[in-house]
């Protein structure tokens, strides 16, 4: 899925899928702290950057290593709109 | 299997070097425990060594079904050469992943064109797959930091020329790069191993070395969950297709042998004993290959799930070299079990396979959970338990996660290697 150019619910929307697509929850609050409600291993912390990576088609570098990049679903649709924006520019 | 066709002229060359440069000479390396440095030299002018890296730094920048096709037809006669080619392979990754643009500058290229080899010092005399448990410590130093500690059972350790050492840093972890000229390295060799005993394997001491800051990889905390995690994920496709070679070899070293051997007369393939056996090692040679070229493929479209495939693909692939290289022998009887006979050597090696990148308990550990947290995301809708409104929220854990807290850290334990 590419999402690029659709508003930024929809990135929200992808990241909530994949991490519920993987978990036991029926739901997500955007804002919980995945890794404070022990909602991702280390392993999955990897899948879900890979799959940041794939689906909006940015690099994930050295310099992006910040848990507070990673730490929600809104923290990831935050950080993702960030990637995408400085590429555009 | 769909190869396109730089994927198939690369497979006919891997096959004929393995056959005239490997095959010939694998005996006299694990009798020597010892890889000649002609034979790196080859790998290196042959672009092997540094396959995965893109041409901006010196390599090729094969895809990874190529750089699986490699490893297989290295690993058919010899796992311990493979293994050479993991270990730089997980440095090179681990770099071009998690690397400053100046150390990418400084070391891609060198390893690229195979003039530096390189190793991954994980694992210790008290910490193996659990790396949480690592006590190699790093701490501020004047110019920079110093690191002390002690690693083991690292392959190729014995004639890499850098190391990338992961140790502690206060409660975090940490990833730096050591040259193996450093003041305060000592390099042991580890001799008389069972199998992959050309592989180099080597007990590493470090007494007050200097790191430069310059030679962090990545931020300090996320070592172990990123850039050790990228390492392994390469080791382990490295070592899957690995076993997929050593089970072909097995497979066609028996196959042979049925058919050439003559008990009372006949053909011991014509024994229904024997033919069991080879059915079951040619079944899972096609399972194996299917599930290396899976992973290979999706860990080059660098999809979510390739964790999981090459994952799967090791446990497997490992699990079946180990039983094909014991009915190996066992076809061959009383000759199987000389020192002469290849299979010996393929049986030996097998086991190693089982045990390095995370052992097969460690695969069973993670994948039980991948797949039972799955099911639970994912309830049948037949099931009257599996209700929506049974499942928890993101304040309420499920059971499944409340068994390894230890696990859910950012830095955490759930690491295979």
């Amino acid at each position: 899925m590419r999402v690029n150019d659709l508003d930024p619910s929809a990135e929200k929307q992808a990241i909530r899928h994949f991490i519920l697509s993987s978990v036991a929850l029926a739901q997500l609050d955007d804002d919980a702290d995945l890794f404070e409600a022990g909602i991702v291993n280390s392993l999955f912390a990897v899948q879900l950057l890979t799959f940041v990576e794939k689906t909006f088609a940015i690099e994930v570098g050295m310099d992006d290593l910040d848990i507070d990049n990673f730490k929600s679903v809104n923290a990831t649709a935050a950080f993702v709109q960030r990637r995408v924006g400085r590429a555009a520019a | 299997m769909r190869l396109n066709d730089f994927q198939h002229a690369r497979q006919e060359e891997f096959s004929a070097f393995a056959r005239f440069e490997v095959a010939p000479f694998a005996a006299d390396w694990d009798r020597d425990e010892r890889i000649p440095d002609s034979v790196i030299e080859k790998l290196a002018r042959s672009g092997y060594l540094g396959c995965v890296i893109p041409g901006e730094f010196g390599g090729p920048g094969w895809d990874l079904v190529t750089f699986g096709l490699l490893n297989e037809a290295l690993g058919r006669f010899c796992p311990s050469l493979t293994d050479v080619l993991t270990v730089q392979t997980m440095v090179s990754a681990a770099l071009l992943k998690w690397g400053s643009a100046e150390q990418k500058c400084t070391w891609l290229r060198p390893l690229a064109e195979g003039r530096i080899t390189a190793s991954f010092a994980l694992t210790e005399p008290s910490a193996g797959s659990a790396i949480q448990s690592i006590s190699a410590n790093l701490a501020s130093g004047s110019n920079g930091f110093v690191l002390n500690g002690t690693k083991k059972w690292i392959s190729w350790a014995q004639f890499a020329d850098v190391f990338l050492v992961f140790a502690k840093l206060g409660e975090r972890s940490v990833a730096c790069l050591v040259p193996r000229d450093s003041a305060g390295l000592s390099i042991e060799p580890i001799r008389n191993l069972m199998g992959f005993r050309a592989a180099g394997l080597a007990e590493l001491h470090f007494e007050n070395v200097g790191i430069p800051a310059a030679n962090i990889v990545g931020k300090p905390g996320f070592a172990f969950s990123h850039v050790a995690q990228h390492g392994l994920h390469f080791a382990r496709l490295s070592t899957a297709c690995s076993a997929l070679g050593l089970l072909r070899g097995c497979f066609e070293e028996s196959a042979s042998y049925a058919a050439s051997r003559r008990i009372d007369g006949a053909a011991a393939g014509d024994l229904g004993m024997i033919r069991t056996l080879i059915a079951r090692m040619g079944t899972d040679l096609s399972a194996a290959h299917a599930l290396c070229h899976e992973a290979c493929r999706s860990a080059e479209e660098r999809l979510p799930q390739a964790i999981e495939a090459v994952l799967v693909a090791k446990y497997f692939a490992s699990r079946a070299a180990v039983r094909a290289a014991s009915d190996a022998v066992q076809i061959h009887g009383a000759a199987g079990c000389h020192g002469s006979a290849a299979v010996s050597r393929y049986y030996r090696d097998a086991k190693i396979l089982e045990i390095i990148e995370g052992t097969t308990q460690v695969h069973e550990d993670i994948l039980g959970r991948i797949f039972v947290d799955r099911a639970a995301a994912c309830p049948r809708p037949t099931q009257p338990d599996a209700d929506e409104h049974d499942r928890p929220t993101a304040g309420t854990r499920s059971a499944s996660r409340l068994r390894d807290d230890r696990s859910l850290q950012p830095d955490g334990s759930a690491v295979s290697g």
